[in-house]
């Protein structure tokens, strides 16, 4: 019983951070998706989103202001307006003008944008750890009082609720809108795409924006789950989510939520079971096998070579 | 093409090597190297306010036999390879005193340029052991070693009569080093040890840690690393309901654990140096810090004046600005400083330096507990 | 027309100060236990609002400052001018680069210890640049876990001197050649995969290497580093004030020379000088070979180059293991010069500058990377201030090379052989 308590708090915690991995991931593959490169710069779009999302919540207190739900929208829609406004930039300053080059050129722009971005927020704000406030504290807990109690704080419960939430919305707005039915049909063939009438600079545009936005999402919640902002840590964590994203198969938004899961469970455990020293090395192993054997990732589909 | 930045690089080196030469003869140069930028350039200002300050004073009071100090300034960004860069450059400039580096791993390969070179060197802040174990002559620290620290920490657990006691790392120079120091002694306790782990620097997700730390149902968890990371901890375990006292070194009593901890950085356990400027008779120096605007309360500020102090005494007692002459008489001599008597052992560290465990609290102060 | 692009301009003025006034114009800043929000001081604000308005000028205004820019002369004319005789210019340049290596090694001698010892770190900035060329320049597989091969040098070297107490003569080879094994190991299995995959897929590599040399504490030391790495030696003398090794006798002894620390510094510098050569040379060569061409031709069109018989797999491993190989050249290099190596010289960060110098420099060109190196080297000690800001300049610099000028500040001369006319 305790063993199973012990495994299933294990799995809480990884399924929580790895949902978080799920929102970044997004914004990684809808742009592979669309125009078959990596934003190498959107882990530092996140770790912009936590920053904004503090200075807001930061802001808020000192005008006196303590209404939770107020707090969190405002957090929220200032995280979101910055991140896809920077996202929107970052695209049209170095991705659009290099789009349609050698596949090594909007990547190395992407890397430049990406250190460029890190400094912009070191040098603005400093390179100390800011503490986040914990503004949705406590939770369920289960099991005997004097064994190991099993813990469902209410923060783990809003990120799984939130992530679901942006999932099906953007599922829908993938399937059904009029904008959604344009991504789908850019990321099929560009050029046919724009023959047609699509207007493929603005496609490219929203996917840009929309994946910002999520990870501005993931930067509210997982500032106020772990506890404090630094400029570095957007991007470890996306690189964990290009990594999600890759081993789901890129392009899938499907497979980016599964690719999530299965990192954050897998680098928990590791760190449950065996030592947290290795469980980066745990995941970047776990990419490298998916790569060499199945190069598209879970769920993608295999990808043909056009001559 | 290539000759012409040669050039340029020839030229900007020599005039960096004139503005080093261009001080006048009477005067004893003392290096000042250490991080000014860099991420943890916070440390580097106590450090080069610390020593600036003792620099200040002892001209203002007729200076070494005579002759003016004066500060030569090098910023190494805590990175081994930029302080090699300084090593050399110091040599370069002639400067035969050095009060630096900051991070272990900046003062080791530097220090093996000093010896080399018959430089004195005094590091006011790394504690790693194996930087006075290589049998240097000329390597001095005013500051204990990790190995001074863990038994403190370990000898204050075990006389707790803890059941368990989990010990956590960061994997760094600094971190793992008092870690396994606490981890010998309280095995020589008799202490059960239930967790020895590290963790990766730059996390925030301790999740997975904090459910082992309760699964492993111990009392106390000791933390070698930096204030970030333990903050962060402190915060998720008590989040998760872990009920452990925490305990850790120098390098997370520091007010910034407040801001990401919260309560929870109340009762959490921390060893370090005596608050030196909490001394009835520093106040006169601690007045002159606040007067010039500075703050002596950071961990290096007054190790940093006392290392200018003590090369100053060196050369006064050896009579000549030979460093293998000063170190001698640093080694012979006993002297009085603003962090206590001081004597030096052959390796060149302190006989004793005392470290003191303190209770933290969650609005930012500390109360001594033993 | 107009009103259409006064909204786009305005538009883009509107994004630009969300963009900056939010992280710029507030300063979170921890004051005692709590975190406040200060405002950023007045000059600040006015910065933010000039970029604002020099963005929405731009905009407003933007066909007409293309247009003035691309009237201006292109700065380097002679590109359009006839190219010499391939010969005779041949010739030119093998003379030019001899009297610079002649130059160079005299220069040491003229010159203080520090800049000596700063000459020696670019040069192994060069051979690493030079190194990773070939990889990303020439083969156009982007690896970005370089740094794991110079740490399997380095810590090659550092290793076998600890515990078999090698030279550094002999750990050369070695270091350079384990790293190589280590390329063709990890390149075997990850060359097959495209591109964008590759860089991350190395990315992960290079971040398994450091996070193990890290975490093996009982064979590297973890982050303790290894110390007391020996220098090199000259037949047998040291260039220490003490002899360490039994059997070695001292420099300045054998020759009854007073004891001067600039010999050391001095004599690294001439072996990374040498090095830097060597590996400038090798490639060069290969360059000219078929291998070099094969190189070329699956980075301009994999599938073409395919379709000739060339072997992919063959020819991208030749190209990994050739970098990887001179990786850790400068690894061993390396570790001798600062006599203390530790994971935390091997970061992702140290990828990135040398990247960062090989796309400065123009992929594929050996000059401009060795021009590269230098500035990017030396720059940041020419002026400490700005050393702050280097990786926001690296960071922005990239960006704009790959937007003007992907070919490099000295895009790469294709070298061709004419043939002889028959009369």
């Amino acid at each position: 019983m305790q063993d199973l308590l012990y495994f299933s708090q294990q799995l809480i915690n990884g399924l929580t951070i790895g949902s978080t991995y799920a929102l970044i991931a997004i914004g990684y593959t809808m742009v592979y998706g669309i125009i078959g490169m990596i934003n190498f710069a959107h882990g530092e779009i996140y770790m912009i989103g936590a920053y904004t999302a503090l200075i807001a919540i930061t802001g808020l207190a000192s005008l006196g202001i303590a209404w939770l739900p107020l707090i969190l929208i405002v957090a929220l829609l200032c995280a979101m307006l910055v991140s896809s406004s920077m996202g929107w930039a970052v695209e049209r300053v170095a991705y659009r003008p290099v789009r349609g080059r050698h596949r090594l050129i909007p990547l190395i722009s992407a890397i430049g944008m990406s250190i460029f971005l890190q400094n912009y927020v070191h040098l603005a704000q400093g390179s100390r750890n800011i503490g986040f406030p914990a503004l949705i504290d406590g939770g369920f807990n289960f099991g005997s009082g004097d064994g190991f109690q099993m813990s469902l704080s209410y923060m783990q419960i809003t990120i799984f609720i939130t992530t679901l939430i942006c999932m099906t919305a953007l599922s829908l707005f993938i399937s059904r809108s009029r904008t959604g039915r344009a991504c789908r049909a850019v990321s099929q063939d560009l050029g046919m795409a724009s023959l047609l009438g699509i207007d493929t600079n603005r496609i490219i545009s929203a996917t840009f924006v929309i994946g910002a936005a999520l990870a501005a999402v993931a930067g509210l919640l997982l500032g106020m789950y772990y506890g404090s902002v630094d400029p570095l840590f957007g991007f470890i964590a996306g690189l964990k989510a290009f990594t999600a994203a890759v081993l789901g198969g890129i392009g899938s938004i499907p497979g980016a939520m599964l690719g999530g899961l299965i990192l954050g469970v897998a680098e928990s455990m590791t760190s449950g079971y065996l030592s947290g020293e290795y469980k980066d090395v745990i995941s970047f192993s776990l990419l490298i096998l998916i790569l060499l054997f199945k190069p598209t990732g879970l769920l993608g589909k295999p990808e043909v070579e056009k001559i | 093409m290539r000759t012409s930045v040669k050039k340029l690089v020839t030229a900007v080196s020599t005039s960096v090597a004139l503005m080093g030469a261009g001080h006048a003869a009477a005067e004893i140069q003392i290096g000042i190297a250490g991080p000014m930028t860099g991420p943890v350039a916070q440390y580097g200002d106590m450090q080069f306010s610390g020593a600036r300050m003792a620099i200040e004073q002892i001209n203002a009071n007729g200076g070494v036999m005579g002759e003016e100090l004066v500060a030569v300034e090098y910023d190494d960004v805590c990175d081994p390879k930029q302080a090699v860069t300084v090593a050399n450059s110091l040599v370069n400039d002639g400067v035969r005193f050095v009060i630096g580096h900051l991070c272990s791993s900046s003062t080791q390969p530097a220090s093996d340029i000093y010896e080399d070179e018959g430089i004195l060197m005094v590091t006011p802040a790394s504690t790693s052991p194996e930087i006075t174990e290589r049998g240097y002559e000329l390597v001095f620290r005013t500051i204990g070693l990790d190995s001074m620290q863990g038994p403190v920490a370990a000898n204050y657990i075990a006389a707790q009569n803890p059941e368990r006691v989990a010990i956590v790392h960061d994997k760094q120079q600094y971190g793992e080093g008092i870690a396994t120091a606490v981890r010998d002694t309280l095995k020589d306790a008799g202490v059960e040890i239930a967790m020895f782990e590290g963790i990766t620097a730059g996390d925030k997700d301790f999740s997975s840690l904090v459910t082992k730390l309760k699964q492993a149902d111990v009392d106390y968890v000791y933390y070698g690393g930096y204030h970030p990371e333990l903050g962060l901890i402190l915060r998720q375990a008590d989040s998760a309901g872990l009920d452990a006292r925490f305990m850790g070194p120098e390098g997370v009593g520091n007010k910034d654990i407040n801001t990401i901890a919260g309560e929870a950085a109340e009762g959490l356990l921390v060893t370090l140096p005596p608050a030196f400027d909490q001394k009835a008779e520093n106040q006169a120096l601690v007045k002159a810090f606040e007067d010039k605007g500075e703050d002596p309360s950071g961990p290096f500020v007054l190790t940093s004046y006392t290392a200018v102090q003590l090369v100053a005494e060196g050369i006064e007692a050896a009579d000549s600005t030979d460093p293998f002459d000063v170190a001698a008489a640093l080694r012979e001599g006993t002297f009085q400083t603003p962090i206590g008597t001081v004597e030096y052992d052959k390796a060149g560290d302190m006989k004793s330096f005392e470290f003191v465990v303190y209770e933290w609290h969650s609005d930012g102060s500390k109360t001594p507990v033993n | 027309m107009a009103a259409n692009n006064f909204r786009h301009a305005l538009f883009c003025a509107f994004i630009t100060l969300i963009i900056s006034y939010p992280i710029i114009g507030f300063n979170l800043e921890a004051q005692g236990i709590n975190v406040t929000l200060t405002g950023a001081d007045a000059s600040t604000i006015v910065m933010v609002l000039l970029a604002a308005l020099i963005v929405f000028l731009f905009q407003m205004f933007r066909e007409q400052i293309m247009g003035g820019l691309k009237s201006i002369p292109h700065p380097l004319p002679q590109s359009n001018k006839e190219p010499m005789a391939e010969n005779r210019r041949a010739k030119i340049e093998s003379w030019v680069l001899t009297g610079i290596v002649i130059f160079a090694l005299f220069w040491p001698f003229l010159v203080s210890r520090g800049s000596v010892d700063l000459a020696t770190l670019v040069l192994i900035y060069i051979m690493l640049a030079l190194g990773l060329n070939v990889v990303v320049g020439l083969a156009g597989l982007l690896d970005l876990g370089y740094v794991a091969f110079y740490a399997v040098g380095a810590y090659t070297f550092a290793l076998l001197s600890q515990y078999t107490g090698i030279s550094f003569w002999l750990a050369l080879p070695i270091g350079a050649l384990l790293a190589a094994l280590f390329g063709l190991v990890l390149g075997f299995p990850v060359l097959r995969l495209r591109g964008d995959y590759l860089a991350i897929v190395t990315l992960g590599f290079g971040e398994i290497i450091r996070i193990l040399l890290n975490n093996w504490t009982t064979l590297t030391g973890g982050p303790n580093g290894i110390g007391g790495i020996p220098d090199p030696t000259l037949f047998g003398m040291e260039f220490g004030r003490r002899v360490k090794e039994e059997g070695n006798t001292s420099f300045h002894e054998t020759f009854g020379i007073a004891y001067s620390g600039e010999h050391k510094v001095i004599f690294l510098y001439l072996i990374a000088l040498v090095l830097a050569v060597f590996t400038a040379l090798v490639i060069r060569r290969f360059m000219r070979m078929p291998v070099g061409r094969a190189w070329e031709a699956l980075r301009e069109d994999e599938i073409a180059a395919r379709s000739l018989g060339l072997s992919r797999t063959a020819v991208k491993l030749s190209a990994f293991t050739i970098g990887a190989f001179f990786a850790g050249f400068a690894g061993t290099v390396f570790a001798s010069k600062q006599g203390f190596i530790s994971p935390e010289s091997f970061v992702f960060l140290e990828s990135a500058i040398i990247l960062a110098i090989v796309v400065l420099g123009g992929m594929g060109s050996q000059i401009g990377v060795v021009l590269a190196a230098i500035a990017v080297t030396i720059l940041p000690e020419l002026a400490r201030e700005f050393s702050e800001y280097r990786m926001l300049i690296f960071g922005a610099a990239m960006v704009l090379m790959m937007v003007w000028r992907p070919q490099g500040l000295m895009p790469m001369r294709r070298i061709h052989i004419e043939l002889k006319r028959q009369e």
